[in-house]
């Protein structure tokens, strides 16, 4: 579905990916395990069992090839969840959103969802579902072992693994497959600061005139170094958008601003 | 360029469109197989004692299962004893469609916040895992009844489209099962109790023709009674089974796959913000 087998090139400034009007409803579950048990045990106290999240709020934003996009905001602002609805993970309630392009996704949870089986064995299902070809992957593959540095560890099951192999193997995926549109989420704070260096230069060697890169992250330093443009959400609203020194400057005010009303109040 | 690769626009309830659903899943059937092996692989029935342990397994449980009936009945003979091997071998495979099945979706949490594709292919999968584990014992039972001196018959084949009515009722199920599972995640706790009161319901400890007249509609609750007693007439006794039983037994795996399967493909799209 997000990995056609043949990319085009795509010029710098066309759109890669354009979100219009997008907003996003959805309910969960109240419960993190929610179980019929419960269910049963709770019937007729007539207490709720989901809860509706207004995730997103009339978003547009456009992305650039070219551009290299930072989403900063706070906690529950809505950023995975608009890099969800882009990677078409999660089906938007309004809007529409195109993508011109292919686009691999390095989401917060990163690869490997079987933990049982090997390093090598979560990297091939993972690009198959992804809809890439075994050839493909093949081609591929040496190279993320390689980045990765799991050494022999890939073919290890994956329960064996640290967090930060966790993360070094999802970041290696998502960033040697070269996609035309790469989005990261909260994933380049991970692993210790030698990989964390590497990652982020990977990044820098990314950022090219015919990809569009959108990263996701706290580490507000970072995307001022990497990011040629920033958005700021709040409360699923696009706050603003544009130079990343000037957004990040008013979103840090803006922390400071929170932190110290929030002081106020508990006084 | 001026045509998007993607468009993501808000869905209605109900289906998605089923010709690029299709599509897209088709274009996946790799990870299908890969991720049977893979998973194969991993509980080392790639081994020789894996192997090894995929056929003693269900051989094991036959044995005991025949001391019961021994014990029970008090007498038994060897037409009895592959009847129990050859409906005991089916439903194992029903009932590891069922086990591996629930918990497709909830285990596959990681790839579904991270990877759009067909969620089908994870409970598709674990039917694949269950045929493959089914396979072996087929070969099993057919040596079993070489050597229990069973005759021969061309009726025998009736077995093939038995077998493809039963593997559309295990896909039903499991799609149907996992879905129910992201809703309620104890069902793979009620499951033992599920698929060990399907066993008893069904003529496998017994065959169809010794239920008592009054213990009849029960039958008609159980998918599986005239899929196993077809399976049993054209496996162990060389019959042609029952145009009823073919029949109801279609009616019940079409109807479980399509409304399971309408079921899980309008719900599918929400499974992210449900895990």
């Amino acid at each position: 579905m997000n990995l056609p087998s043949v990319s085009n090139s795509h010029k710098t400034n066309e759109v890669a990916v354009s979100v219009r009007g997008l907003g996003l409803t959805y309910t969960t579950a109240i419960d993190r395990r929610p179980t019929l048990k419960a269910r049963v045990k709770s019937l007729g106290r007539g207490g709720k069992q989901t809860r509706v999240i207004r995730a997103l709020d009339e978003v547009n934003l456009d992305v650039e090839y070219g551009q290299v996009l930072g989403i900063i905001g706070t906690n529950g602002a809505g950023k995975s969840s608009l890099m969800r609805v882009i990677a078409g993970i999660l089906p938007p309630t309004q809007g529409r959103i195109e993508v011109y392009g292919s686009v691999s996704t390095l989401l917060a949870l990163g690869v490997g969802f079987n933990p049982s089986m090997s390093g090598r064995d979560n990297v091939y299902l993972g690009g198959l579902a992804a809809g890439m070809s075994r050839d493909e992957i093949d081609s591929h593959f040496e190279e993320i072992a390689e980045f990765s540095e799991l050494g022999e560890a890939i073919d290890a099951p994956m329960r064996t693994y640290s967090s930060g192999m966790y993360a070094r193997l999802a970041f290696s995926v998502a960033a040697t497959v070269r996609p035309d549109i790469l989005i990261v989420d909260e994933a380049l704070s991970t692993g210790d600061a030698k990989f964390k260096e590497k990652s982020l230069n990977r990044i820098k060697e990314l950022r090219s005139d015919d990809r569009a890169l959108i990263l996701v992250s706290h580490a507000m330093a970072t995307l001022e170094d990497v990011c040629n443009d920033v958005a700021w959400l709040h409360k699923g609203k696009l706050v603003q958008r544009g130079d990343p020194k000037t957004v990040i400057t008013a979103y840090r005010e803006f922390l400071q601003v929170g932190k110290s009303a929030a002081i106020d109040e508990d006084v | 360029m001026s045509t998007p690769t993607q468009v993501y626009e808000p869905f209605r309830a109900g289906l998605p469109p089923l010709r690029k659903y299709w599509k897209s899943l088709w274009s996946r059937r790799t990870f299908i197989s890969e991720y049977s092996r893979s998973e194969l692989r991993e509980q080392h029935f790639d081994s020789a004692f894996g192997q090894l342990w995929l056929v003693l397994n269900p051989l094991l449980l036959s044995a005991v299962y025949f001391l019961l009936i021994v014990i029970i009945s008090g007498s038994s003979d060897s037409t009895r004893y592959a009847h129990l091997t050859a409906t005991l071998f089916l439903f194992y495979l029903v009932a590891n469609s069922l086990t591996g099945g629930v918990k497709s979706i909830t285990a596959g949490q990681r790839l579904i916040l991270n990877t759009a594709f067909p969620r089908i292919m994870l409970p598709v999968s674990a039917v694949v895992i269950a045929i493959f584990k089914f396979l072996p014992t087929l070969a099993v039972f057919l040596a079993i009844r070489t050597v229990l001196g069973l005759p021969f018959a061309w009726e025998m084949f009736w077995a093939i489209p038995v077998l493809l009515i039963t593997m559309l009722l295990a896909l039903g199920l499991a799609v149907t099962i996992s879905c129910i599972n992201v809703y309620f995640r104890d069902i793979a706790s009620f499951l033992p109790y599920m698929t060990r009161t399907l066993l008893y319901l069904s003529p496998i400890l017994y065959e169809a023709s010794d239920l008592k007249p009054e213990l009849r509609t029960l039958e008609l609750f159980n998918p599986l009674f005239p899929i196993l007693d077809s399976w049993s007439r054209a496996l162990v006794h060389g019959q042609a089974p029952l145009t009823s039983h073919m029949l109801i037994g279609l009616g019940w795996a079409v109807g479980i796959f399509l409304i399971g399967t309408y079921f899980f493909l309008s719900r599918e799209r929400e499974f992210a913000v449900r895990l």
